[in-house]
């Protein structure tokens, strides 16, 4: 997902910074969703995600007046987020919360939720619920620093050059998370496979 | 056996996108947003707030870029001190009205306050704490005497119809 050079969210960011707090109400109606996904992915809780929400956009309207657009909003805004999401897991500990919700039931006709069920491969063997929570399983396995790279990765679809600008590290860094997430996620959904709960 | 390869776990991790938050999250956000500011604005003491309207206000005329801040920290401590002279001249000027006017009483909310009412003027005819006025501009802290007016009650003129 590459950006245009200016920022499509200038002309709100500046009417935030002028003091019109209805511009800053445009910009969270825009990210909400986007940035649900993120920290729900990175918390697996849907409270603790309802809260950081929160904190991030009060943090954000507090900070606004300071960011002078070296970035996007929309990188600033994320990194904002994978900030105070790794820093809320660090105080939270390795308590896990299984609470990720149920799949919509809109997914149901999705293309690539057929896709997945149909075709021939280790997933037909296995009840796609049961799959879906031993992957949720398998993420929160995952160190944070690599499950923010793996939801914005795969699940947000974020570029790597994106991903390294939120995170401040290089895109080589990026990739070697990946590279070990994916391993980690492999080895997990395989020893599911071979050993399915009945 | 097959295995899970990339591509494989890659597809599994986008059906995450359609794990969704409950029904009207999403449009009461806002509200939540808003209610939460709120509340935190009432808990801040009102010298925090007034300071962040007066930012916003010199943001607005865009200061920083007029003066530094050194300069309006000096220009606010200048415009407190002519203040606060002119509040500490206030009781001399109460002091030579009262001379000049026998029949002056103290305004009535003068017990124990200043204010930048003129002293002048005002007679009511009761018993009324003045301040003793003896001595420097720091004697105003001494306590209070009451005197009585200089114009009795039957000197006031009779209203006849």
């Amino acid at each position: 997902m590459e950006h245009p050079r200016t920022d499509p969210d200038q002309e709100l960011v500046k009417r935030t910074q002028a003091g019109d707090a209805s511009a800053f109400d445009e910009l969270v109606i825009k990210y909400t969703p986007r940035l649900y996904g993120l920290v729900y992915n990175m918390t697996s809780n849907h409270e603790d995600t309802n809260d950081l929400l929160q904190d991030i956009f009060a943090k954000a309207y507090k900070a606004i007046r300071g960011f002078r657009g070296k970035s996007s909003f929309y990188t600033w805004i994320h990194s904002i987020s994978v900030n105070m999401t790794l820093n809320f897991l660090k105080k939270r500990g390795r308590r896990f919360q299984l609470s990720l919700d149920d799949v919509d039931a809109s997914i149901q006709n999705d293309k690539e939720f057929l896709e997945v069920t149909a075709t021939s491969s280790p997933v037909r063997e296995a009840d796609l619920s049961e799959l879906q929570r031993r992957l949720n399983d398998a993420m929160m396995k995952l160190s944070d620093e690599h499950r923010a790279v793996v939801t914005m990765f795969h699940i947000q679809g974020m570029p790597h050059a994106e991903i390294s600008k939120i995170l401040r590290v290089s895109e080589g860094t990026v990739r070697s998370r990946l590279f070990y997430a994916n391993r980690q996620l492999q080895n997990y959904l395989d020893e599911f496979r071979k050993n399915p709960v009945s | 056996m097959e295995e899970f390869d990339d591509s494989e776990i890659a597809r599994l991790l986008r059906l995450k996108r359609y794990e969704q938050p409950p029904p009207g999250y999403f449009e009461n956000f806002l509200h939540e947003f808003h209610r939460r500011q709120r509340d935190e604005m009432l808990r801040q003491p009102l010298w925090r707030i007034c300071l962040e309207r007066a930012h916003t206000f010199m943001s607005r005329l865009d200061v920083p870029s007029l003066a530094s801040y050194p300069t309006a920290v000096a220009a606010v401590l200048a415009c407190a001190a002519i203040v606060s002279l002119k509040i500490y001249q206030q009781p001399e000027a109460a002091r030579i009205a009262l001379q000049s006017a026998p029949s002056i009483s103290a305004p009535a909310n003068a017990e124990g306050e200043w204010n930048l009412a003129s002293p002048v003027s005002m007679p009511i005819l009761r018993m009324q704490p003045v301040r003793s006025f003896r001595g420097s501009a720091q004697t105003h802290r001494a306590p209070t005497r009451y005197v009585l007016d200089s114009v009795p009650v039957s000197y006031e003129p009779t209203f006849r119809f």
